[in-house]
């Protein structure tokens, strides 16, 4: 075992991947001789060249489509969006042509592209701050990764290279700097296997990414209060394990989604609606949400944390369904 | 240009005009959906341009027409059973006419949004470049879609990568109903190959010779290595914009009737001797005798089970 930062993971995937199968490419803005706004593609254009690492205009659009080509040829583009609030600005690329580009034309392709999609609040205003995961979770044909430790963003991003589908993965900013132990020796994670973080009786919580920090932290507490939470990780939501959360919900008969996302037919509203058709006999108290209500986020951080949920905000929500 | 090429062009031209006047009435009939936009005018050209390709160099089409894959021998029958829901389609009823596939005969498929395809022959040209296949992708669109977004960023970014692609452009003067003076800043989509520091390049679509030699050009020298071209293809919209369209926008239909590229392609082979009007009368008879029997195949296929509506959404 190791210990490691979340954006070496990604590095590393990245470094591997290109190592072992000479069909990867990684382009995007910026990722060639500056390794990406956020570092993630260092020293890979100096290791593997300019023809299979390189910078790309400003054109979100192409950047995805191209992709979309590149995979339908035999390639692995690895595509970054700076912000993956861009997966908007490309909305046509990804929900209809890499999403739908195989089905329509009855199977004739595989689209084998990943679209790396760094998310979260930075600061940066309404535009470069979003976890717009939710758009993916709601459209057919497209595998979504949202991994929170530094050994899932690995194991995922190679899993995501290697699959013969169009792969939409989140990396989430606030822990690029995160660091966690890795095995180097660990099977590749499968898609659609959600992680146990932490084990308990009395409220099932799903949460991700930063939101996950937050619920470790919360669990803390609440644990001194005598209340424990069991706490999932889903780290794909696309395909999502549903499963694992009905078994924990039978056993707590409560659930709460802490996301970072739009409350507004967010993951958490999923995930309510599939438990009020699934699990209604367990649940013995109302299911209950947090997230960023529906406004767009600011620039300003007294703003911006005013409306992410907080680890007082998620006690807060426990002790309130324990009570 | 040899004799037989044009010939062929001619036979070939004629077959897709005889196949999607056949649609058309399909159309009208309710066996097929009204959803084909008919290329007549504009086969001729299309035909000429794959002719001038290699057979493996694969090809995103325009929305308007089956020239492109009539050129290449797709199945008259297959692309009559994906409108109609039948099995043995090429898309299995997931895409209609508009997403005919085939890729055994280059035919690597259309965009629904108009302009979609062309971010995705800039990946194609990635791949073949980096494969070293010898390819060159070639991308037909409309003035139409040259409107859009992804006309600047693709061709900006394969003429910055030197990509082995070849843009056409088949511009008929209208978009749905609007008239490409209303839509278009330029005179010629050509012009616009000057932003891209590409070659533009105009031909008429009622000349074959000229559209293979402009194709042939602009495909040695992708294949060179030397980047895209944008050729824009003066054309004529002989129908509405879709099957039924009634076009009662439009008061040009007749005028340009009178242009139909075919009729003059027809009087040329007559008059250099390659048939005679007997002869052409003939392949005519052939034509709707082929076209007949690509129906009565896909009448006779089973329809889709429902359940195709799962398939094919992933590997």
């Amino acid at each position: 075992m190791r210990t490691i930062t979340y954006a070496k993971a990604l590095n590393e995937a990245l470094d591997e991947s290109l190592q072992a199968d000479e069909d990867v490419i990684i382009y995007g803005c910026d990722v060639g001789r500056w390794g990406g706004i956020f570092k993630i593609t260092g020293g890979l254009q100096t290791k593997y060249g300019a023809d299979r690492v390189f910078d790309s205009p400003i054109s979100e659009n192409v950047l995805v489509g191209a992709g979309v080509g590149a995979a339908v040829m035999g390639l692995r583009p690895v595509v970054e969006l700076q912000f993956a609030d861009f997966l908007i600005t490309a909305g046509d690329e990804v929900f209809f042509k890499a999403g739908m580009w195989r089905f329509m034309h009855g199977g004739a392709f595989k689209v084998p592209m990943v679209l790396r999609l760094p998310s979260g609040e930075t600061g940066a205003g309404p535009e470069h701050s979003a976890c717009p995961e939710a758009y993916v979770m709601h459209s057919p044909g497209l595998l979504c990764c949202v991994p929170s430790t530094p050994a899932d963003a690995k194991s995922l991003l190679k899993q995501a290279i290697q699959s013969d589908n169009p792969v939409m993965f989140f990396e989430h900013r606030r822990l690029y700097q995160q660091r966690g132990e890795i095995d180097d020796d660990a099977p590749l994670i499968p898609f659609g296997k959600a992680a146990i973080r932490r084990e308990g009786r009395h409220v099932t919580i799903v949460a991700w990414q930063m939101m996950l920090n937050r619920a470790l932290k919360a669990a803390e507490t609440l644990a001194e209060e005598g209340i424990e939470v069991e706490i999932i990780d889903p780290r794909t939501l696309a395909p999502f394990d549903f499963d694992t959360i009905l078994t924990s919900v039978k056993k707590t008969g409560a659930c709460l989604v802490v996301e970072e996302g739009y409350r507004r037919l967010g993951v958490g509203a999923e995930i309510g609606a599939r438990l009020f058709e699934e699990a209604l006999p367990y649940l013995d108290r109302p299911f209950r949400r947090l997230a960023i209500p529906d406004v767009p986020i600011s620039s300003i951080p007294a703003l911006v944390n005013r409306i992410i949920p907080t680890v007082d905000q998620i006690v807060a929500t426990v002790r309130e369904m324990a009570a | 240009m040899r004799n037989d090429v044009l010939a062929d062009i001619f036979r070939k031209s004629l077959l897709t005009r005889v196949f999607e006047d056949r649609f058309v009435k399909l159309a009208m009939e309710g066996v097929v959906p009204p959803l084909l936009h008919p290329g007549a005018g504009q086969e001729v050209a299309q035909i000429a341009a794959i002719a001038a390709l290699k057979d493996d160099d694969p090809v995103l089409y325009a929305h308007r027409g089956t020239g492109y894959m009539i050129a290449r021998g797709v199945s008259m029958r297959a692309m009559l059973a994906d409108c109609a829901g039948r099995a043995g389609g090429t898309n299995n009823g997931k895409g209609g006419i508009m997403h005919v596939v085939d890729t055994s005969k280059g035919i690597f498929g259309e965009s629904g949004t108009l302009g979609g395809g062309l971010v995705i022959s800039v990946g194609m040209g990635m791949a073949v470049k980096k494969k070293k296949t010898g390819q060159v992708v070639v991308h037909f669109f409309g003035d139409g879609g040259s409107n859009r977004g992804t006309f600047h960023e693709s061709l900006n970014w394969a003429a910055v990568q030197k990509l082995p692609c070849v843009y056409i452009c088949e511009n008929n003067g209208w978009a749905v109903s609007v008239p490409v003076s209303e839509s278009t800043a330029v005179e010629n989509i050509a012009d616009r190959a000057h932003g891209y520091g590409i070659p533009g390049v105009i031909v008429d679509g009622a000349d074959p010779a000229a559209v293979m030699d402009a194709v042939r050009t602009a495909a040695e020298r992708a294949r060179s290595g030397q980047g895209p071209t944008l050729i824009e293809i003066k054309a004529i919209r002989l129908r509405g914009h879709y099957a039924t369209d009634p076009q009662d926008y439009r008061a040009d239909a007749a005028e340009v009737a009178k242009n139909d590229p075919l009729e003059t392609l027809r009087a040329r082979v007559i008059s250099m001797g390659l048939m005679t009007e007997a002869e052409v009368e003939t392949l005519l008879t052939e034509c709707e005798a082929e076209v007949q029997q690509a129906v009565e195949e896909m009448q006779a296929s089973p329809p889709l089970s429902p359940e195709a509506a799962f398939e094919d959404v992933m590997v």
